[in-house]
């Protein structure tokens, strides 16, 4: 008996000494050197193509003063670091469902004092409002917008002497011209369902219903949604998917079976005129064919010019958490990156378009076709980004493509909606 | 995750490969092992091919649709990209520290703990607590998750050493259910005479037992190395400090949705893989050489 008492003391010492280190490690870890020394905070940004560029963004900031230094996050778990109470100190985040349970909890800190926040476009507020709120707050300050449209190979289109269609009828009208003379009129790509759901679901939806009227009515009805409530999915979404079921059928014989690669590598190589993809593949497009001539205008759903309208998306927003214990440090990078010259030069190399009231207009060839909506405000939200995630929308729209009558999936989704309300 | 599944998975069929060999059927090959072997080696081969051939591709002919096709011209951009988007030099020596402490710490306390248990069956305490750390085998991490995400912030392990002690901790059960049946395995008359020449418990077990299983050790080893190694949920959430991110977390940069950059990502991935190989490789002898130095003669 008497080695095994020993053996059990001498384990027991171990575990103390063992707490004792872990003790130390902690405690050497909230060891923090004081005094006149920068302050360091935490940048959390991690759209990874544009990461070099911030880092470049980050140094330039460092050369224009020394009381702040940023460290650039792009690995870390959000959830994890909020979870842990200890978020960034300030983010630059695509604007999505991820993002609004923060706003919505109150995470995220007042930005309204900023002379910043005066200079944000304000028709821009109801798009920020449709995905989250939190009263009496200015959660978050756009960055980066992204519009999308159709893509077009303008060299296609000139060949056979086509125009960039105004409404419904000159849409189909092209599209028939074109399968007509032997080119398939739209390069679909099936195989990935979030390219449905943003292209042609998105734009034919967007098109007709106003998202953001839809969205704020759905939201305010709770579960009462179905065949006898004001607005609903198998009721206001009827005619418009419709229309999209129509639209797919000008895509190539395998669009079953192609993805997002595939789509920007034929595209690029001209096998299709028209393409539902966003500026972020005008960038993939490139690395095939740097000089192929691309135009971008919004899909006509009706017969009237005049509604026509982008789909755009808050591609990158700024905010600042409640929990961070250097608000001062993050808010003075905040109007670093805020400066009209810092961010138009960012917004002209992502392809994005300005949010401020005194950004330059967008000069990529491309894109500035669609800059007279986006001036105009004729632009919505697309209904894919105002469905939360665990509403399996994308394989919805997928088997939309794929022919299915739209009846029953929208009853489907509606019945998703009242089960995420009743849940929430 | 093919190199994965593949690699733990052949450790234990390689003797058995061999002993038939040179069992019954002597000098005539086997044709319908040997194909299926072929379509089997294929299965790691291809994809191998593609993940070098595409990692010294360019940019532009990464993304031409033929996967098969070979570099040309031949360019080490996606490798120089790579190593500085990720700053592989210190996610490497991260991802190193992570695993060197979990395959050690695995080894050495599941061993202990084995030891422990298998001699003392009789006992209820021990009896119990083996079933004790059996049943941590139903738990798995993204359940416990955010508890521990909040944990370890407490007490300061938001870094690698606590992903390492996590992983060990996680890694514990199998290890033991492992070790505690070779340990059954083994004569306890070896034991005996030790202690009849006057060996205490712990020199019984540090030059009689944990010499013999040897053979387990390795494969306890292989396992806990690929575990930690390859992990990517636990570091994600568990370190707070993005300096000190292990490779598979950073390498997640390069899983994007709307841009490909085959040829930065595959010549990461080649980086982060070719330890794994290098040290399969050289264990895949070790457990050989462990089994026929553990047996009994």
């Amino acid at each position: 008996m008497t080695p095994l008492l020993s053996h059990e003391l001498s384990r027991r010492s171990f575990l103390r000494g063992t707490v004792a280190a872990g003790a130390g490690l902690a405690l050497a870890s909230c060891a923090r050197p004081s005094g006149s020394a920068p302050t360091e905070i935490v940048f959390f940004q991690s759209k990874p193509e544009v990461i070099g560029y911030f880092d470049d963004l980050i140094d330039q900031f460092h050369q224009t003063q020394d009381r702040v230094r940023v460290r650039h996050d792009f690995t870390s778990n959000l959830a994890g670091s909020f979870v842990r109470e200890t978020p960034p100190d300030i983010g630059c985040l695509n604007y999505n469902f991820e993002i609004s349970r923060y706003v919505e909890r109150g995470a995220l800190s007042d930005l309204s004092d900023l002379p910043e926040a005066k200079r944000i476009r304000p028709d821009l507020q109801p798009l920020i409002d449709v995905t989250a709120t939190y009263p009496d707050r200015t959660s978050v300050l756009p960055y980066s917008l992204m519009a999308a449209a159709v893509l077009y190979n303008r060299t296609i289109f000139a060949q056979h002497g086509v125009q960039v269609p105004t409404t419904w009828d000159e849409f189909l009208a092209v599209c028939d011209t074109l399968r007509g003379a032997g080119v398939a009129p739209i390069y679909s790509t099936f195989k990935d369902p979030w390219t449905i759901a943003q292209g042609p679901f998105d734009y034919s939806v967007g098109g007709t219903v106003d998202t953001t009227k839809f969205f704020n009515q759905l939201k305010r009805q709770g579960t009462e949604v179905g065949p006898g409530s004001p607005v609903s999915f198998e009721k206001q979404f009827l005619s418009p998917v419709e229309q999209m079921q129509q639209v797919v059928t000008y895509s190539q014989e395998n669009a079953a079976s192609r993805g997002y690669g595939d789509g920007n590598l034929a595209f690029a190589k001209g096998e299709a005129a028209m393409y539902l993809q966003g500026p972020w593949a005008i960038g993939e497009i490139a690395k095939t064919s740097p000089d192929l001539d691309v135009g971008a205008f919004p899909l006509p759903m009706t017969d009237d010019p005049a509604d026509r309208k982008v789909r755009v998306n808050i591609d990158l927003a700024l905010w600042i958490p409640e929990g961070s214990r250097k608000k001062e440090a993050a808010r003075e990078f905040l109007q670093f990156l805020m400066r009209p010259d810092v961010i138009d030069a960012y917004n002209a190399h992502a392809l994005g378009f300005g949010v401020t009231t005194d950004a330059t207009p967008v000069t990529n060839p491309t894109l500035v076709e669609l800059k007279e909506y986006y001036d105009r405000a004729d632009f919505y939200v697309g209904a894919s980004q105002l469905v939360p995630q665990s509403i399996p929308l994308q394989n919805y729209t997928q088997s939309l493509a794929a022919g299915d009558p739209p009846e029953p999936v929208l009853r489907t989704l509606d019945a998703d909606w009242r089960r995420l309300a009743y849940r929430s | 995750m093919t190199a994965q599944t593949l690699l733990t998975t052949t450790p234990g069929q390689v003797p058995v490969r061999r002993r038939r060999r040179f069992g019954a059927s002597g000098d005539r090959p086997s044709w319908g092992a040997t194909i299926t072997l072929v379509v089997c080696s294929l299965a790691v081969f291809v994809p191998l091919y593609a993940t070098l051939t595409m990692a010294f591709k360019t940019t532009a002919q990464s993304v031409d649709g033929r996967v098969f096709s070979l570099p040309s011209p031949l360019s080490v951009d996606g490798f120089v990209q790579a190593w500085n988007l990720t700053n592989f030099p210190r996610g490497f020596a991260i991802s190193v520290f992570v695993t060197a402490v979990t395959v050690v710490g695995t080894v050495m306390l599941a061993a202990f703990a084995a030891y422990a248990i298998a001699r003392n069956w009789d006992r209820r305490l021990f009896r119990w607590s083996f079933f004790y750390l059996l049943a941590a085998m139903f738990l798995p991490f993204p359940v416990l998750a955010l508890s521990q995400v909040k944990l370890t912030g407490m007490v300061g392990l938001a870094n690698p050493v606590g992903v390492a002690i996590l992983h060990v901790m996680f890694q514990l059960s199998f290890s033991v259910l492992l070790f505690t049946a070779f340990i059954r395995g083994l004569p306890e008359e070896l034991e005996e005479s030790a202690r009849l020449d006057g060996a205490t418990t712990w020199m019984v077990f540090r030059h009689v037992v944990f010499p013999m299983m040897a053979p387990m050790s390795a494969t306890v080893a292989i396992f806990a190395f690929l575990a930690s190694w390859n992990d990517f949920m636990m570091p994600s959430l568990i370190t707070a400090n993005s300096t000190l991110q292990t490779l598979p977390v950073l390498q997640n940069i390069f899983q994007t949705q709307f841009s490909s950059n085959y040829n930065v990502a595959f010549a990461s991935y080649l980086m982060a893989m070719a330890p794994a190989i290098i040290v399969y490789l050289f264990t895949q002898r070790w457990v050989m050489a462990g089994v026929t130095q553990g047996a009994i003669k």
